[in-house]
């Protein structure tokens, strides 16, 4: 932990000599890379530590290699840059891995003195204040969604503008219907047409199709580990559950991420029963907050089940048609359109994973999660499922009321101990 | 009755229905029945919208695919009114496009006339457009608003106030289609006329070509709070255009608020758009009156600019007896009467309620005057008040170029300091030492008042130093007002005035951080009154 104080100190220091603070970054990461492979984390089992070098390599290769990059946000749809051997930096994971070395205040206070506005998601302002003090290496192109959440099509076109790379925004529409799924497609089209150019290759259809049935594949394996979530208990943090948003959205297709399904599975397998509560997050857990890494970071007292955003698209694409596929994947999402498709989600996560709590940590500034809050309560009362909200900021710890949280928090599993 | 929130309404469509029309636009309230549906930290507008449909009962709402928080509200209001309906709009323009939402179009008007039992007459729609007039965009330099919906109590008196044409980019602006039947299929083209006017933020297209064809004096720019789409734009006009731009954030519930007319009306003399005021001629001595938050100052100088006598009283509950009480001592204290002073001109909240004044001018232009009266190398100002902290950037004539001020809440002022002297139990002098051999880098995380003052409480009760305490309590204030300070291209000289400026240990913290000295007046708090003052002997000119 102090190593990574330390670390992020460094960083902190060099951040007016952005040159000196990348190095530092790129060196960071590569030590990290290295001391994974040696020094894995005993604490959680196989597949969650394969998980963890997964992810850091990710970042690692951005930095290494940001000529072969993009910037990509978490829904965008990766299968192609996968078949076209593109590597995806996924910005919110960014802004969650520097906010892990402490030093997000001050590329959120970067981002705000440059005229963006303080309510907006830290997950993006972090990412922003990377860029406005030139932590970012330039990609050679990026992509966004508009689905889901505002704040992607502002902040992916403010930053390619100031780093002068292509971007090609996908738009999707609330609907899912014939006219829609053509809509998509034809941008995806469009997107390839203009990814192929950019980096001189060509799509190779049938890649394409190998990286889907791959990920078919995954999400056989994906519900399979679902099915065993109520009765065992795996020894994981909430750190490790998002961690697991690489493997269920941004690489998700490729050949580690099957591996890494696979180890899942065994691992929940072996595992020993569940003594006692379980915990299911929805929206995001907050990884850096005090008390929750206290009550829920390995503990066999109260479990964490998982949280939704891993399970979001569940269905099999066809591999007939696949950017067809793709595009109705995109179109339907749980969290696209309306509210009631991410109750049928929490309704059967609730169903196979059978908690016995359900906390919502209400991230700042994430207006599609805050807004349906009293939908979410109406369900859990009508469930008789006890249902915690609780304010605060995943990313920026300033946001943070430790004292609060702690009495919120502490009453809450009291009531479920009790019960 | 149908309610809507968007200019992509149609709305002729909706008139065409023989309907009346009514664009929310929510009114100065609490959201106290929104809270109970939503969560609070949504977009004020959102909630205020909410508020208003509940409170006036309206039972048919037609929405669009805004944003986040309207398509929540989507959600929300289901089976709380008789009629909801919520339009796909796409981000894209183009021929595909034009099918899709013109597809959209058509199954609202489908929806709507099966919701009445009747049908859309497509006549009566091409009559309703073509009778619309196009808005003429003016040919003299006019104010542009831009961003998020803007209050047209505002725009009307800011016309008014200071007889500039304006020209509302907004969202909730006026500029509808007339002559855009090109077709027969009059459904068609009005969909895509619709899609194809002036792009809203939401949409994936560039805003900035069209602004260059406007004759442009200045750019307020409007932000709401939690509301993702307007900030991006700002942040990219503010570093690629040349025109002077105001950002503004408003949310809802006091768009008349003291706040944000007082940057306005900076911005206004900014631009050199002065209101009408009174003269009167003939005597020698003047006053500048600073009716603040905390205390109110009063200076009185005579023709060449000599401070005669100056004063400084807390701020009572009512400001304007403050002021007269101010304006009595300074004249005392400069062996003067009332009838020796020749012009007065007040500055600060209280400004408007003072009788006696001949011309009101903002704090932001007096502290501006008054700091480059002081030295004249001054270029950036830092003011810390009692509520306010502003910092303000001057040319080499000493014209005000940009500032910015704190938002809404203490954090980062003179109170903030107040209240957390109080809570540790100490004096104010005790609070601003400069610390240099501390024992742990305390930093204060909480951005709001009441929860630092937690946060202080916490930290004495574990025994943390009172000094690591107030180095970390100073060196809070300095980061928002270096944060502050980041929002305008600030150089050398500095200086700092206000209340807060007497605080060596925020001085000397702001000092390192900025690596440059701050000069400060032998009486800092008189700044402003000593601008109001200088202000009031050129009035007289």
């Amino acid at each position: 932990m102090n190593a990574i104080k330390s670390y992020g100190n460094i960083i902190t220091k060099n951040l007016s000599d952005s040159k000196k603070a990348l190095a530092y970054l790129k060196l960071g990461l590569n030590i990290a890379g290295v001391y994974l492979s040696l020094f894995p984390d005993r604490k959680v089992p196989a597949s969650l530590q394969f998980l963890q070098k997964i992810c850091v390599n990710s970042i690692k290769d951005y930095f290494n290699h940001p000529d072969n990059s993009m910037w990509v946000n978490i829904f965008s749809p990766t299968e192609i840059l996968h078949a076209m051997g593109v590597n995806p930096l996924f910005i919110e994971a960014y802004s969650g891995f520097l906010a892990g070395i402490s030093i997000e205040g001050q590329l959120i206070d970067a981002a705000e003195a440059a005229g963006i506005s303080n309510s907006l998601c830290s997950f993006h302002k972090v990412f922003l204040g990377s860029g406005e003090l030139n932590l970012l290496k330039k990609c050679k192109m990026s992509i966004t969604t508009s689905m889901i959440c505002d704040g992607n099509i502002g902040t992916f076109r403010y930053l390619s503008e100031k780093y002068q790379t292509p971007l090609y925004i996908l738009d999707i529409p609330y609907e899912y219907n014939k006219e829609n799924v053509n809509y998509v497609k034809n941008q995806l089209q469009e997107m390839i047409r203009n990814i192929e150019e950019i980096f001189g290759r060509k799509l190779d259809m049938d890649r394409l199709k190998e990286v889907i049935a791959r990920e078919n594949q995954s999400k056989e394996l994906l519900k399979k580990y679902l099915e065993n979530l109520a009765l065992k208990n795996l020894s994981t943090s909430m750190t490790y559950e998002l961690y697991m948003l690489f493997a269920s959205h941004v690489f998700l297709g490729r050949e580690e991420t099957l591996s890494f399904y696979r180890m899942l599975l065994e691992d929940i397998q072996r595992a020993p029963d569940r003594r006692g509560k379980g915990i299911f997050f929805i929206h995001v857990p907050p990884l850096f907050e005090k008390n929750f890494i206290k009550y829920f970071n390995f503990s066999p007292e109260f479990s964490i089940l998982g949280f939704d955003l891993n399970y979001d698209f569940l269905d099999e694409i066809e591999l007939r048609d696949p950017l067809e596929g793709i595009a109705r994947k995109l179109l339907l999402n749980s969290y696209n359109g309306s509210f009631d498709r991410k109750i049928a989600l929490i309704d059967m996560l609730m169903e196979k994973t059978r908690p016995d709590g359900v906390i919502h940590f209400c991230h700042f500034g994430c207006k599609q999660a805050l807004g349906g809050i009293y939908l979410l309560q109406r369900y859990f009362r009508e469930k008789n499922i006890p249902f915690l909200t609780l304010d605060g900021d995943v990313i920026d710890k300033k946001n943070n009321q430790e004292g609060q949280t702690k009495t919120r928090l502490e009453a809450f599993l009291e009531i479920i101990r009790n019960r | 009755m149908i309610g809507y929130v968007c200019k992509y309404t149609p709305v002729e469509l909706l008139e065409a229905f023989g309907e009346e029309t009514v664009k929310i636009e929510p009114q100065v309230k609490p959201h106290e029945s929104a809270h109970d549906f939503t969560h609070v930290n949504m977009c004020s507008y959102m909630k205020g919208a909410l508020e208003q449909i509940l409170e006036q009962n309206l039972k048919e709402i037609v929405l669009v695919n805004c944003c986040d928080s309207i398509r929540r509200l989507n959600d929300i209001l289901k089976n709380k009114v008789d009629f909801l309906h919520i339009i796909d709009l796409p981000r894209k323009i183009n021929n595909e496009t034009d099918r899709l939402f013109y597809r959209q179009i058509e199954l609202f008007a489908k929806a709507y006339g099966e919701y009445k039992g009747t049908r859309l007459k497509t006549g009566r729609l091409k009559e309703i457009i073509q009778s619309r007039r196009k808005e003429q965009i003016p040919v003299e330099k006019s104010l542009v608003i831009m961003g998020a919906r803007f209050e047209k109590n505002i725009i009307k008196r800011l016309e008014e106030t200071y007889g500039i044409k304006t020209i509302n980019l907004t969202c909730s602006g006026n500029n509808r289609l007339s002559d855009t039947i090109t077709e027969n299929n009059v459904l068609f083209s009005y969909a895509v006329a619709l899609l194809r006017s002036f792009p809203c933020m939401r949409m994936v297209s560039d805003r900035r070509a069209f602004l260059q064809s406007l004759p442009v004096k200045g750019i307020i720019y409007n932000t709401i709070k939690f509301c993702d789409f307007y900030s991006f734009e700002y942040a990219n006009l503010k570093k690629t255009v040349n025109t002077p731009i105001l950002k503004v954030e408003t949310d809802y519930t006091d768009s008349e608020s003291g706040q944000l007319m007082n940057r306005i009306d900076a911005f206004m003399e900014m631009l050199e758009t002065k209101s009408v005021s009174r003269k009167t001629r003939g005597k020698r001595f003047f006053a500048g009156i600073d009716s603040g938050s905390t205390s109110t100052n009063a200076v009185i100088i005579d023709a060449e600019g000599q401070i005669m006598g100056y004063s400084n009283v807390p701020t009572g509950a009512k400001a304007h007896d403050s002021a007269q009480k101010a304006y009595n001592l300074a004249l005392k204290n400069a062996g003067l009467t009332k009838e020796d002073i020749s012009f007065t001109v007040a500055t600060g909240y209280g400004r408007i309620s003072l009788p006696f004044a001949n011309k009101i001018t903002t704090e932001i232009s007096c502290h501006g005057k008054g700091a480059y009266f002081l030295d004249r190398k001054v270029r950036t100002i830092i003011d810390i008040g009692g509520q306010d902290s502003k910092v303000i950037r001057l040319d080499e004539k000493g014209n005000v170029l940009d500032f910015a001020m704190n938002d809404k809440c203490s954090a980062g002022t003179g109170r903030f300091l107040d209240f957390m002297a109080k809570a540790m139990e100490i004096s104010l002098e005790e609070m601003s030492q400069v610390i240099l051999n501390y024992h742990k880098d305390i930093v204060i995380t909480s951005m709001c008042t009441v929860f630092a003052e937690s946060e202080v409480i916490s930290l004495i009760a574990h025994n943390t130093e009172v000094k690591d305490i107030i180095r970390g309590l100073n060196r809070s204030v300095a980061t928002r007002a270096v944060s502050l300070l980041n929002r305008i291209k600030h150089t050398e000289k500095y200086m700092m005035t206000g209340g807060v400026a007497k605080n060596k240990g925020v001085v000397y913290e702001i000092e390192q951080k900025i690596g440059a000295k701050l000069l400060i007046p032998s009486d800092p708090q008189i700044t402003g009154a000593l601008g109001a003052a200088i202000f009031a002997m050129e009035s007289s000119d």
